[in-house]
């Protein structure tokens, strides 16, 4: 049947244009700007140097400490000295893995189309062509056959199989894998294996310091430096149930959302209560007890 | 002669016979009424004198009374009277000669309060008592001989009553009876007379239905009916009686406890409260007095008006429901729906309700593993606490008050709250406990090595911690404690207010509140008033501070100094420094009493708004006044603020650590010893304020001293569970009879009669099973091993189908060829088929946790040769031939022996090792518990493999030792069971209870026969874990019909195992179809 088969390459589909939405391919993606980042540790360091080194990066922190904005951040900045790929902006090729997720999700299939099959690229194959950072988002969560795909890929080789093709791809030199991890939540039972793991140097990440989250919050959500600095507060204390009651602390971005409503016009409890409280747990009791920290916090 | 000595003469032979005193008393009555009376007369009334002297044997004794009474009767009579009065005596004598003479020697004294025309009916209602026995005689004697006294007190009518009574009291006792007799007089003396006759009726009443509650009732009546209000009484009396009537025996105490409980209560409520009883009692007399019982109560959280509100929901249970056990429930606060509403309308705030809310804040706030503790646990801790009203905290745990009521709203009262746990937790989040000796401030430089250079020289310090080496420094213990108190609180109220926005109003107002109830100033001595003056400021009510005018830059030299700490980075070491500087202020203040026309003022507004700073020793020329100096008082501490103790908590903490064996931080090198420990008690300021006796000290320094090292030993955390201990701990533990660490848990109970809850009504203690031996379990693996292989290939079928192909897929993993090429064929041949090509593999997980709860009651103790149906064996087998019977009991004595029978228990102890067996195979989570208990307090839940416990030798061991124990309450076993279910991940839960099918408590019902009450808790227990997505299963094995779950049990699973020995078999596989459903 390959022989029937034409190839495609993502060259030939021409990224679609609707009426009020673009559609883009994946590895048209691009970071035009720079983003904000605000580095909490020596973690752009680290990551400059294991990018130079072609080693896989592995983020670990729990959700909505600042992850994706970073792995933004780098990609910009890791190709600014790169004079086209400046002007054009860094592709940064995201994969959300799922229970499902299958290899074929990420490296390619075949589709009838007429006559013929027709094979489409996946996510990480097209980002091992153009040399593009590839974020496998939350890697647990994928089937364990499917992150053995990854292993070669990962250590000196740098070689992506692509079965089904009989083919071997060898990753493009801006090429980068970068593996998100929540240790947070999950069971023993989802945990990487170990030959997976030990193929990424590892960067943690935390929430980040009261100071430091106010000086986010503000930027981000645009609000004054005062509700800026009670939400990092507010942050810093209901963090301090994680394991009492609550099963993750509460993230840099419901505090964002929370300065977006009160720079909008919400009173702030008003706010905290439908970003922080609400969003964080279903047991009333907890409830209660962060909204009481809520109302020690902010007047109104 | 006189027709008197003629009578005499007359009679003197006929009245010889009867001892010396008779012709003598029968003279002397002559004498005086022969002006009175005919000489015909005179002779009727001699006859019958002389008649009743020869009635009987003793009968002259009722004569001589008759004679000496004669006078003074007839007196008070016409003669037909007197004469109808002598027949009664008569009449009386031929019962008894004794009962006559008392009536006849009564009489004179009687006839002060009735009238002659009454004398028959009064000797009537006595001669009732009379029955013949030699007990009857002596009571109704002493009706006659106590009437006098009677009469005094009570009508004639209500003595009629009070005769039934005792009538009534003697078929009982006749001691009871007479002691009634005896005290009557007294008791109804001391009632008023209008509630002579509901006192009376009451007393029918109880003694109708247990006579021993008479003796009680006429004891304490009186004294309980005192309280009351006046007017009152008789209302409630009747209630009581109408109450009683209905109830029975419970009569008497529900009345003691309503009066009890009345007098409690003001005495202007009592009316609306009796008439709000009575209108329940129309309905439910109980519940009219279940009402008036918990009145108090209830008027400890709610007002008058709120407990009108209060009353009237639970009347509407009563009157509108028709639900009477319901209402009863209410009112005896039994019921959640009465706790909720009481919660709902009180301004009260109870720890009990708001704790766990307020832990969860603390523990925010301060990011550490704080607890939240009622105040009056503290003291019983024994490690330097003595007050038990004050809030604080000893570094792991915040106490607080049990309520706080002191403002006219919940919701400020709440707010209180949080103020006293927001200033406790700012200790620990603002560094009050991180002091360190010599470290510098952030507005202060450090002085203290300076001064501890002056102070001691070159002396070693002997302090263990920092705290304590600063307080060291300075003589005056109290005086630097008091000082250190007031500016490091005044540090932690400035950082509240400063971080915590939302409740700087609340804490304000609060301190308006402390500042409104400080002591007067005035007439304080000096230096405490000085004290006082800078705690007011503190307070943010510095303009209630007086101050003699002449000394005034002493103040504003304190005042600028307690300024510094308010400085937004202010530390704990500025507080020293700050607190070191105010004691050399207050130092130089003499402690004396002002003579009182010195002039005391409020300073004025430049002194309100002093600038921070440390004092520059400007007021050092100030002239201080002379005089005798009192000894330094410290002046209380504000409510929110509570006692303050650093010194300890800093002991405590080093304690704990050295007990973790956390060596690093200040100090820590050196453990501390004993004596160091002793040494701090003694300076506790505390201590020697509150002039304990010698032997008080050293009792309370071998309990302080005790108290520290339980605390040490327990490592810092979560709020500690109750620790309990089961006996058999002695002096030297051995490994097994460690004491067993019991940890508690309330649950409601679900009453069907009221259908309500009963909050909080059982107490559950999990505790781990203790051990037995291994062999138990290889043994019946051996014994078993045809089953044991069977379930295990059984269960092995039941293991995830990890990777199944899917085919015939839209989209998947990979095209199915077969499939792919059908598509095309199809397509060709133009059947425009869809393109279902793919295929995918899927995974199922299994994920199913189970917990197992086995009746160890002990009825599971029987055998279960017992419950077999022997009688045809019997029958059939040896009635002809009782020597046939007595071989095969002998036969069958011998095997017993041999080998015990079996007990229901054995069984579950089997099934547990197979089902074990079958659960390691498939990998499910289970865990497998036990219950037994007596009463509601103490229900004993006993781990023998916890869900996340891994199975081991452990867990082997402690199902050999699985044992009958007491009762069954198999409701508060459940919640628990689903309590610890519920806090287990996973998608499938199951929990199977296997018993006898027998629920029984110690008042699991209204008595022991009772079998609906426990068997509907049970049911709600059940459908409780079906709310909570829990699968419930019951199996019992029991055949004998005493299967009271079974017929209720419609929607849930339930089996009863036919042939109790085949439960190891059947367990297994019921277990299969629940969890693959
Ligand atoms: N150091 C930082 N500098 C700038 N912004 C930050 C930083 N940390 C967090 N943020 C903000 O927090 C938001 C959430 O971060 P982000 O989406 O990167 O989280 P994440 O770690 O990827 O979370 P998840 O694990 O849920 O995907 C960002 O949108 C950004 O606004
Ligand atoms: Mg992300």
């Amino acid at each position: 049947m390959a022989s029937t088969t034409r190839r495609t390459t993502a060259s030939e589909q021409a990224p679609g244009k609707g009426a009020g939405f673009r559609s883009l391919q994946v590895e048209e993606f691009r970071i035009k700007s720079e983003p904000y980042y605000l580095p909490i540790a020596d973690e752009v360091e680290l990551f400059q140097t294991a990018y130079a080194q072609h080693m896989p990066v592995l983020l670990k922190g729990p959700t909505g400490c600042g992850k994706t904005r970073f792995l933004e951040y780098m990609s910009w900045r890791l190709h600014q000295h790169v004079p086209t790929r400046a002007e054009e902006g860094v592709p940064l090729i995201t994969v959300a893995c799922h229970e499902d997720l299958t290899a074929s999700d990420l490296v390619g299939r075949y589709l009838l189309e007429r006559e013929e099959t027709r094979w489409i690229d996946g996510p990480l194959t097209r980002a091992v062509k153009v040399g593009a950072i590839c974020y496998l988002d939350e890697i647990v969560e994928a089937r364990k056959d499917t992150t053995v795909l990854i292993h070669p890929l990962t250590d000196y080789r740098r070689l992506l199989p692509v079965e089904k093709r009989g083919e071997l791809l060898e990753a493009a030199d801006g090429f980068l894998l970068v593996v998100s991890y929540n240790p947070g939540y999950q069971s023993a039972l989802k945990d990487l294996k170990h030959s997976t793991r030990q193929r990424f140097v590892a960067i943690e990440f935390d929430y980040p310091p009261r100071e430091l989250e106010a000086e986010i919050v503000q930027r981000e959500a645009d609000c004054s430096a005062e509700v800026a600095r009670q939400l990092a507060k507010l942050g810093e204390k209901v963090r301090n149930l994680k394991e009492h009651g609550l099963a993750e602390g509460v993230s840099t971005r419901l505090l964002i959302y929370a300065g977006k409503l009160i720079a909008n016009g919400i009173q702030s409890r008003r706010a905290c209560q439908t970003a922080v409280v609400w969003a964080l747990t279903d047991d009333a009791e907890v409830q209660r007890s962060i909204e009481e920290v809520v109302t020690s916090i902010f007047e109104d | 002669m006189t027709a008197a000595e003629q009578l005499r003469e007359r009679y003197a032979a006929e009245l010889r016979g009867f001892g010396s005193s008779l012709p003598e008393d029968f003279g002397a009555a002559a004498a005086e009424l022969a002006p009175r009376f005919s000489a015909q007369q005179l002779e009727l009334w001699a006859q019958a004198g002389v008649a009743l002297a020869n009635y009987s044997l003793r009968s002259w004794e009722a004569s001589a009374e008759y004679f000496r009474a004669s006078p003074q009767v007839a007196s008070a009579m016409r003669f037909e009277q007197l004469m109808a009065w002598a027949r009664i005596a008569t009449e009386l004598a031929e019962r008894s000669s004794v009962v006559s003479a008392a009536f006849l020697k009564a009489t004179p004294e009687v006839l002060e309060h009735l009238p002659p025309w009454q004398l028959e009916p009064w000797a009537r209602q006595g001669e009732r008592l009379c029955r013949g026995n030699w007990k009857s005689i002596a009571l109704c004697a002493l009706y006659f001989s106590s009437s006098p006294r009677l009469l005094a007190a009570m009508s004639l009518q209500r003595l009629g009553e009070l005769v039934a009574v005792v009538d009534a009291l003697t078929e009982r006792s006749y001691e009871l009876a007479t002691t009634c007799v005896e005290h009557a007089p007294q008791i109804f003396g001391a009632l008023a007379p209008r509630d002579h006759e509901p006192f009376l009726r009451f007393a029918q009443a109880v003694t109708r239905v247990s006579w021993a509650d008479t003796r009680l009732y006429l004891e304490r009546g009186p004294a309980l009916l005192e309280r009351v209000e006046p007017e009152m009484r008789s209302r409630f009396l009747e209630l009581a009686a109408r109450v009683t009537a209905d109830v029975g025996r419970q009569g008497f105490p529900l009345f003691a406890g309503a009066a009890a409980a009345l007098g409690e209560i003001e005495l202007s409520q009592h009316d609306a409260m009796l008439a709000f009883a009575g209108r329940l009692a129309i309905a439910s007399p109980i519940a009219a007095m279940e009402y008036l019982k918990s009145a108090p109560f209830v008027r400890t959280r709610l007002t008058a008006e709120q407990m009108q509100q209060w009353a009237e929901s639970g009347a509407s249970v009563l009157l509108e429901d028709g639900n009477a056990e319901g209402a009863e429930a209410f009112f005896r606060l039994e019921s959640t729906r009465a706790e909720q509403l009481m919660t709902a309308l009180t301004a009260r705030v109870e720890l009990a309700h708001v704790g766990s809310t307020l832990r969860l804040y603390a523990k925010a706030l301060t990011g550490e593993q704080v607890s939240v503790r009622s105040t009056e646990e503290l003291v019983e801790r024994g490690i330097g606490w003595v007050t038990e009203s004050s809030a604080t905290t000893e570094g792991t745990a915040i106490y607080l008050p049990p309520f706080i009521s002191t403002f006219e709203h919940q919701d400020a009262n709440f707010q209180a709250y949080k103020v006293f746990a927001t200033h406790q937790a700012g200790r620990m989040e603002f560094g009050s406990f991180r002091y360190r000796f010599g470290d510098d401030g952030t507005q202060t430089p450090s002085t203290v090595h300076e001064r501890e250079r002056r102070v001691r020289g070159d002396a070693p310090t002997r302090a263990t911690t920092a705290m304590e080496r600063y307080f060291d420094l300075f003589p005056d213990r109290a005086l630097i404690a008091a000082l250190f108190t007031v500016i490091e609180d005044t540090r932690v109220d400035a950082y509240v207010g400063r971080e915590y926005g939302g409740i700087r109003s609340v804490l304000r107002r609060l301190q308006a509140h402390e500042a409104q109830h400080r002591p007067a100033l005035q007439g304080m001595a000096l230096r405490a008033a000085f004290v006082e003056n800078l705690l007011r400021a503190s307070l943010q009510a510095a303009d209630t501070m007086q101050w003699p005018h002449a000394l005034e830059p002493v103040l504003r030299d304190g005042l600028s100094a307690l300024r510094m700490v308010e400085l937004a980075e202010a530390t704990v070491q500025d507080s020293a420094e700050v607190a070191a500087a105010l004691y050399d202020i207050a130092q130089r203040i003499p402690n004396v009493e002002l003579e009182p026309d010195e002039q005391w003022e409020t300073p004025d507004g430049d002194l309100l708004e002093v600038a921070a700073s440390m004092p520059g020793g400007g007021a050092g020329d100030v002239p201080m006044p002379q005089g005798e100096e009192a000894e330094f008082e410290t002046p209380p501490q504000p409510e929110f603020r509570g006692d303050f103790k650093p010194e300890l908590v800093q002991l405590l903490m080093q304690l704990r650590q050295q007990r973790e064996g956390d060596g690093e931080g200040e100090g820590a090198g050196s453990p501390i010893t004993q004596q160091q420990l002793q040494e701090l008690l003694e300076k506790s300021v505390e201590l020697s304020l509150s002039g304990m006796e010698e032997g008080d000290i050293a009792s309370s320094l071998a309990m302080f001293l005790s108290g520290l090292e339980k605390e040490g030993g327990t490592p810092q955390g979560e709020p500690r569970p109750e620790h309990g201990q089961q006996q058999g701990s002695g002096e030297e533990p051995v490994q097994q009879d460690l004491p067993v660490a019991i940890e508690w848990f309330h649950y409601d109970e679900w009453d069907f009669r009221a259908a309500d809850y009963r909050p909080r009504w059982c107490r559950v203690g999990e505790r781990v099973a203790p051990e037995g031996s291994l062999d138990f379990y290889q043994e019946t693996l051996q014994r078993h091993h045809g089953l044991v292989a069977e379930t295990r290939r059984q269960f092995e079928l039941l293991r995830p189908e990890t990777f199944r192909k899917i085919k015939r897929l839209e989209d998947g993993e990979d095209l199915d060829l077969d499939h792919a090429i059908e598509f095309l064929v199809d397509k060709r041949a133009g059947v425009g088929p869809q393109a279902r090509i793919y295929w995918r593999r899927n995974k199922i997980e299994r994920d199913v946790a189970v917990a197992f709860l086995l009746d160890m009651s002990a009825s599971t103790d029987e055998e279960i040769e017992k419950q077999r149906p022997r009688r045809n064996e019997r029958e059939d087998g040896f009635d002809d031939d009782p020597r046939k019977y007595f071989q095969w009991l002998a036969q069958r004595r011998a095997k017993q022996a041999q080998e015990p029978p079996k007990r229901i228990i054995d069984l579950e102890k089997e099934s547990a090792v197979l089902i074990v067996e079958a659960l390691e195979a498939i990998g499910d989570a289970y865990g497998i518990y036990g219950f037994s208990g007596y009463g509601r307090e103490n229900v004993e839940f006993y781990t023998i493999k916890n869900l996340d416990e891994h199975f081991s030798d452990r867990v082997r061991k402690r199902i050999a030792k699985i044992d009958p124990v007491r009762s069954t309450r198999m409701g508060p076993a459940i919640r628990h069971t689903v309590h610890k279910l519920e806090g287990f991940e996973a998608k499938v839960k199951i929990l199977i209870l296997v018993s006898d099918g027998r629920p029984q408590d110690h008042g699991y019902g209204r008595d022991r026969t009772e079998k609906e009450y426990a068997v509907h808790d049970t049911k709600q227990a059940l459908l409780e874990a079906k709310r909570a997505g829990i699968t419930p299963f019951l199996i019992t094995v029991d055949k004998e019909g005493h299967d009271y779950l079974g017929e209720m049990c419609d929607d849930i699973g339930y089996e009863v195992v036919a042939d109790i020995e085949s439960l190891p078999r059947r367990l297994p596989s019921l277990y299969r179809t629940l969890a693959t459903q």
